[in-house]
C-alpha cells in the first residue's frame, strides 16, 4: 500500500505548531503515533496534503502522577508503576489498546482523538467505491442508517471511558491560548461520527490531567472484543466507586464502543448512591445503563448483543470493585 | 521526488544516508531500496507484525513509521542481529525448537523477542505470551515459539 504525497513538518516548539496551524489552516493532519492516522492514510481514508508532526515538543512528553502529557506514549503508562496503582481503570484500559507492538508507539492523545471507526469506512478504496462510498470519505450517504444527514462511526478509544470516570480535564493548545476543560466536553454530543470532537480549528491536546480525589476511588475497565489482542472494543465500560464501608458513596460509569463519542452515565447512577453494595444493586445498575446505549450495526457484532453485554459488563465490574466485606447478597 | 531530502540514521551499526520524500515507508525503504527483505510486509496496517523492527531497542512496525521521522536513530533489522558467524541466541532456539514453520512471520517475533528479553532476562510464560500478541502467525505455530523463547531465556539469550 502506498501513502500518497504530503509534507511533513515537524516543529520544536509549541508556538511553532501553532503557526504552522494557522498558516495550513484546513488543510493538515497533526500526527502523533500515527498507529491509526498512517492505517487510515494507506487506505486514502480523508488524507491531507500536509502533516505536522508533535514528536518534537518535549512538553508533551512530561509525565507525573497529576498530568500525563499527549505524546507519552501507551508503552510508557504500561510500566509506571505509580500511574498503575494510581488508577487502575486507566492502567487496565492501556493493557488493552490493540498490541504491545501499537503501543510502543500509540499516544495518549492519540487514543483520545482516534478516529471513529465503521464496517463501511475502514475499508480499501475499491471496496468502498463499489458501494459508491459513504458520509463520512468521498461518498454522501450512511449505508448504517441510510440517509444523508448523520454519520454513526463509533467511537473507539479504550482510554476516554476510564479517563471519564476519573474526572479527568484535558489541556489543549490553539491559536487562541491554552485552555482546559473536562474530559466529557472534549467530545461533541451534538455531533456525529464526522463532527466527533469540540476542539477548535488548530487546537492539539497538550495533557491530560488528573485529579487527586481521583486517586481515592477504585476502579476498572472492561472490554468485549472479538479477539483479545489488536481489535478495537466492540464494548468499552469503565466503573469508578468510593465505598464507606458497605455503602455506596461514588460512582461513575462510562462507556465508549457504543456510539460516535464516550459517554458517561451521571445522570442513570445518582440514584443509586447511598445504596448498600448488594448484587440486587449492582443488577440494577447494569439493568438502568441498558435501554439508554444505542449502538448501530456497523462494527462486527450485532447491536443487541453489545446492549445486553452492556448490562453485563457494568454488573461484573460492580461486582469487581465490591467492597470486601458485606458485599454478599 | 517532491519534498525528498537526506536522511540519516544508524542501520544495523552502521550509518546510511537515505533520500527519501516524507511519504517513504521505513518497511518499503528497506525492503525495496536497501534490499533488506527479512522485515515482511504482512497486513501493511500494523495489525500483524511481521514488519517489526528496533528503532533505538524499541520494538516498531516499520510499516506505519516514517523515514522521516528515524532521522539520527539507530534501526535494527532481523539483518543485523546476529554475529558474522554466529545466529543470535533467540535464533538459535527457534531453530532448535522447530518454532518457525513458513519463516514469514519468524523475523517479527524474534526481533519482539529480542526486545522482551533485553527488558526483561526471565519472563514468565505469560508475559512471553503478552509481547508476541502483535505478532500473527498464520501457520499458528505458537507453543513452539514460546518455548524457543523460554529456552532463550534459560541460556541467557538477550543478545
Amino acid at each position: 500500500m502506498h501513502l500518497d504525497p504530503f509534507e511533513l513538518h515537524r516543529p520544536a516548539t509549541v508556538e511553532e505548531t501553532v503557526a504552522l496551524a494557522r498558516e495550513l489552516a484546513g488543510r493538515f493532519d497533526y500526527l502523533a503515533g500515527g498507529t491509526d492516522l498512517l492505517a487510515n492514510y494507506k487506505m486514502h481514508l480523508n488524507a491531507k496534503p500536509h502533516l505536522i508532526a508533535l514528536d518534537r515538543l518535549a512538553p508533551l512528553r512530561e509525565r507525573r502522577l497529576d498530568r500525563i502529557g499527549a505524546m507519552v506514549r501507551l508503552a510508557e503508562l504500561e510500566r509506571d508503576g505509580a500511574i498503575r496503582s494510581a488508577y487502575p481503570a486507566l492502567a487496565e484500559a492501556v493493557d488493552q489498546v490493540a498490541t504491545p507492538l501499537v503501543r510502543a508507539s500509540a499516544t495518549v492523545g492519540g487514543n483520545l482523538l482516534v478516529d471513529t471507526r465503521c464496517f463501511f469506512f475502514n475499508q480499501s478504496y475499491f471496496w468502498r467505491a463499489s458501494l459508491g462510498f459513504c458520509l463520512k470519505a468521498d461518498g454522501d450517504r450512511c449505508h448504517v442508517v441510510p440517509q444523508k444527514e448523520r454519520c454513526y462511526a463509533t467511537f473507539s478509544g479504550d482510554l476516554a471511558p476510564a479517563l471519564l470516570v476519573l474526572d479527568a480535564e484535558v489541556e489543549i493548545v490553539g491559536p487562541d491560548g491554552r485552555r482546559r476543560i473536562p474530559l466529557a466536553s472534549l467530545y461533541d454530543e451534538g455531533g456525529d461520527g464526522i463532527r466527533r470532537h469540540r476542539l477548535a480549528p488548530g487546537e492539539f491536546l497538550a495533557a491530560v490531567t488528573l485529579p487527586e480525589a481521583a486517586r481515592r476511588r477504585s476502579s476498572t475497565y472492561a472490554k468485549l472484543r472479538v479477539r483479545p489482542s489488536f481489535d478495537f472494543p466492540e464494548l468499552g465500560v469503565a466503573v469508578a466507586c468510593r465505598w464507606a464501608g458497605d455503602r455506596l458513596e461514588h460512582l461513575a460509569v462510562a462507556t465508549g464502543g457504543l456510539e460516535t463519542y464516550p459517554r458517561r452515565w451521571d445522570d442513570v447512577t445518582a440514584p443509586f448512591v447511598g445504596r448498600r453494595a448488594s448484587s440486587e444493586l449492582f443488577r440494577e445498575v447494569g439493568a438502568a445503563i441498558r435501554p439508554r446505549v444505542r449502538p448501530v450495526h456497523n462494527t462486527f457484532l450485532p447491536p443487541d448483543y453489545r446492549k445486553q453485554m452492556t448490562e453485563l459488563f457494568v454488573r461484573r465490574a460492580l461486582e469487581r470493585l465490591a467492597p470486601t466485606s458485606g458485599a454478599a447478597g | 521526488m517532491p519534498g525528498a531530502r537526506r536522511i540519516r540514521f544508524g542501520l544495523n551499526g552502521h550509518p546510511v544516508e537515505v533520500t527519501a520524500p516524507p511519504e517513504r515507508i521505513l518497511l518499503d525503504l528497506l525492503r525495496d531500496d536497501l534490499r533488506l527483505t527479512g522485515s515482511k510486509r504482512g497486513c501493511d496496517l500494523g495489525t500483524c507484525g511481521c514488519c517489526t523492527v528496533l528503532v533505538d531497542g524499541r520494538p516498531t512496525l516499520s510499516c506505519l513509521t516514517l523515514v522521516h521521522l528515524v532521522e539520527g536513530r539507530e534501526v535494527m533489522t532481523i539483518e543485523g542481529i546476529a554475529s558474522p558467524h554466529e545466529l543470535h541466541p533467540v535464533q538459535r532456539a527457534f531453530v532448535e525448537h522447530g518454532a518457525t514453520q513458513c519463516g514469514f512471520c519468524t523475523p517479527g517475533f524474534i526481533l519482539s523477542a529480542v526486545a522482551l528479553l533485553r527488558e526483561n532476562p526471565q519472563p514468565t510464560r505469560a508475559q512471553i505470551v503478552r509481547a508476541i500478541s502483535g505478532n500473527l502467525c498464520r501457520c499458528t505455530g505458537y507453543t513452539k515459539i514460546v518455548e524457543a523463547i523460554e529456552a532463550a531465556s534459560r541460556a541467557g539469550g538477550a543478545g
